[in-house]
């Protein structure tokens, strides 16, 4: 009955019950959301991380580390590999030649990483063969003489990302429903080839209304867009006697992941092409790239291969992506830190609420004690009356939070505006926030040990009410 | 056979500027199925001395003894189960549980001493009718008048079978109607339950038909009389 009595306690004052739902609700949905919005962010750098740059585990030489020369080779790969067999944790690996070499194009030139690799095995290792942009052409193929594979920042640099407005990109206009005065307006700047995203922008901007541009402008530019797919470019690296030779390769494919910085440094070749061009018969292996079952184990199989790997040195993703590393391990303080926030606001407000109704209800708790109701049951009818109030607030808010959530999860939230400045620093512009179970769970409890937390306060009132005064009281 | 037993009883109340000495000397005690009022002018000591024999209010010096227990000698948590075992309640405003029915605001007392839920029913009902308002069990105390709200009172009071009920002016807010019927029902009851009342008032109508009055004077005993109905 105490049960029942303190549910219906909560409903004798509707409207101040209501707005204590309300703001518990209301709190509960912000902090789903934003941690949501947070979680979503930090796992996509971190798969970005660990399936575009870093893996799991890599393998140096310990010397290439210092000085990235072209000649310090992991030392007895083959013994690696073998070891790595054997692992019933690693679920794939692949090894790299990584070369530091001058890439150029008739119009531009650009410092890359050269990745030597097997197509086939790097797939089961990273995504990049995921990345391939829109009209970007394809994955490298292991039978593709003199292909590579660049990303969009480095068509970008190199000059072959280019714009241009052709009849067939305004029929397309036409087909997306951009107005007609808006391509009459682009009849200006047909047939005229534009080597950079900077100088399409701006003469867009040049020939369109502020508000054309801002609606139709990203439309305009990703149908103009043309990569200059198989066009050459050259290779300018030191061979193992240290002169400089050249290659001519062809674009392949064009790849773009969030992380602008790698994406600006690394193109691939097929590793065969890239020793023979080091002047070697043998595939040089710079890098090895680790891909487990999983990832908790990355430091445990570290631990396993560094007395094996003897002059090689043993990296897990935390030591190779560390900004991925800190906001995986920042999390669960991130959690404690915003929701103690958001439960500390709502425990002012529910303890003002429960005060008020202690308070009006001086002469009723007075009676209940005199009658007989002890002391510990008029405790627990306060108590949970408090955490009847807090808990359909907070229902209502993990459920509405999870929708919310979830519903973003699905579309995304892309930040324009901010999105490059993001990639720069490894980070997707378009964010797809999660709700984890583990976190729904974690915030019901925390609702709970609040909701009895702040009944602590207004339960003592009533118990250190004295019968005979209540009873007194008007 | 004696349910309760007051020895020279006083409370004196200690305040900064004045010492007020309510209720003086007071040795009563009271059979099984009486039926007695104590009466008295304003400030005579009357809900003192109530609150005292209730347990809600101890003593200054003296002996309450309720069937052989020395209500001085329980501690706080004791006197509270003592009271839910004991003493049935009527309060002046008739203090039922706004948000529970009738039956659910009988069913109360019973429920707390864990009262299987057949015989709590059994009994509730029987009250309530026994009360006049077995048409009205689901009916929450606004939407019932004084009277019927008072009467609710009274079968909450008597619902676990309480050595004595204690009555706080119950017909100071009733009309003479509603005032009548609940005597009737008080004095009823009393027979039929034989469960001793004792209730403090004003109202003429309530001291002719208790068969005791007790009348108080500036805390003291004045006089101890037996009426013939």
């Amino acid at each position: 009955m105490i049960w029942s009595i303190a549910w219906k306690n909560i409903w004798r004052n509707k409207k101040r019950s209501l707005v204590v739902i309300v703001a518990v609700s209301l709190g509960i949905i912000a902090g789903v959301f934003i941690i949501g919005f947070v979680e979503g962010w930090s796992k996509q750098r971190l798969d970005d991380a660990v399936y575009n740059e870093v893996s799991h585990i890599q393998i140096h030489n310990n010397e290439y580390l210092k000085n990235e020369e072209t000649s310090l080779t992991i030392i007895d790969p083959g013994r690696i590999s073998a070891i790595l067999d054997t692992l019933g944790e690693v679920k794939s690996y692949v090894v790299r030649t990584k070369i530091i070499a001058l890439a150029g194009t008739s119009w531009a030139n650009t410092g890359v990483i050269i990745y030597g690799i097997d197509p086939g095995r790097e797939k089961q290792v990273t995504r990049i063969h995921e990345k391939i942009v829109s009209g970007g052409g394809r994955y490298l193929d292991p039978a593709g003489s003199g292909d590579i594979l660049i990303s969009d920042k480095t068509a970008e640099l190199l000059k072959i990302k280019q714009y241009i407005v052709t009849d067939s990109v305004i029929e397309k206009l036409r087909k997306d429903a951009v107005p007609a005065p808006v391509l009459e307006k682009l009849e200006a700047m047909k047939n005229i080839r534009f080597r950079s995203p900077a100088d399409f922008r701006e003469s867009l901007g040049s020939e369109l209304a502020r508000k054309e541009y801002d609606e139709y402008g990203n439309t305009i530019s990703s149908e103009a867009l043309e990569y200059r797919l198989r066009n050459k470019i050259q290779l300018t690296l030191s061979d193992r006697e240290g002169n400089p030779v050249h290659a001519i390769f062809r674009v392949c494919g064009i790849y773009k992941t969030t992380n602008t910085g790698f994406d600006q440094m690394a193109v691939f070749v097929n590793a065969g092409e890239l020793a023979e061009l080091y002047g070697d018969e043998e595939i040089l292996v710079h890098e090895v790239a680790v891909l487990l079952n999983n990832i908790d184990d990355a430091g445990k199989v570290r631990d396993r291969l560094i007395p094996l790997a003897e002059e090689n040195s043993v990296r897990t993703w935390k030591e190779l992506a560390p900004d991925a590393a800190f906001m995986n391990d920042f999390m669960v303080i991130y959690y404690f830190i915003f929701i103690g926030i958001i439960m500390l606001a709502l425990a002012f407000g529910i303890i003002n609420t429960m005060l008020m109704s202690v308070l009006e209800r001086t002469k009723e708790l007075g009676m209940l004690i005199a009658i007989g109701m002890n002391r510990r049951r008029v405790f627990t009818m306060i108590m949970l009356e408090t955490v009847f109030l807090t808990a359909v607030g907070a229902a209502a808010g993990i459920f509405l939070g999870w929708a919310v959530t979830g519903f973003f999860g699905r579309t995304g939230i892309h930040m324009a505006g901010w999105g490059e400045g993001f990639e720069a620093i490894g980070f997707a512009a378009t964010v797809y926030p999660i709700v984890t179970p583990e976190f729904i769970v974690f915030t019901a409890v925390m609702v709970v040990v609040t909701a009895i937390l702040s009944s602590l306060w207004p339960a003592r009132k009533a118990l250190r009410l004295i019968p005979v005064e209540a009873l007194r009281t008007e | 056979m004696k349910v309760l037993e007051l020895i020279n009883v006083n409370k004196i109340y200690n305040s900064a500027e004045v010492k007020v000495h309510a209720v003086r000397d007071v040795s009563l005690d009271f059979e099984e199925a009486e039926f007695a009022a104590i009466v008295g002018p304003s400030g005579s000591g009357k809900t003192t001395l109530l609150n005292m024999i209730g347990g809600l209010d101890m003593p200054t010096s003296g002996e309450i003894t309720i069937g052989g227990v020395n209500l001085s000698g329980l501690k706080s948590s004791e006197l509270i189960d003592f009271r839910l075992k004991n003493i049935g309640f009527v309060f002046q405003s008739y203090n039922l549980i706004p948000v529970l029915t009738a039956k659910e605001n009988v069913e109360f007392i019973m429920t707390l001493q864990k009262w299987p839920r057949d015989k709590r029913d059994e009994r509730t009902i029987g009250l309530l009718n026994a009360v006049g308002l077995g048409d009205r069990i689901n009916s929450r105390p606004s939407k019932l008048s004084g009277g019927q709200q008072q009467r609710v009172a009274v079968a909450r009071a008597l619902a676990s079978r309480p050595k004595f009920v204690l009555a706080d002016e119950p017909t100071a807010n009733l009309d003479s109607k509603a005032a009548s019927t609940l005597l009737e029902i008080m004095e009823t009851l009393n027979h039929e339950e034989k469960i001793t009342f004792i209730f403090s008032t004003h109202d003429p109508r309530v001291v002719r038909m208790a068969h005791r009055v007790i009348t108080l004077e500036d805390g003291r005993v004045v006089s101890d009389e037996r009426q013939t109905q």
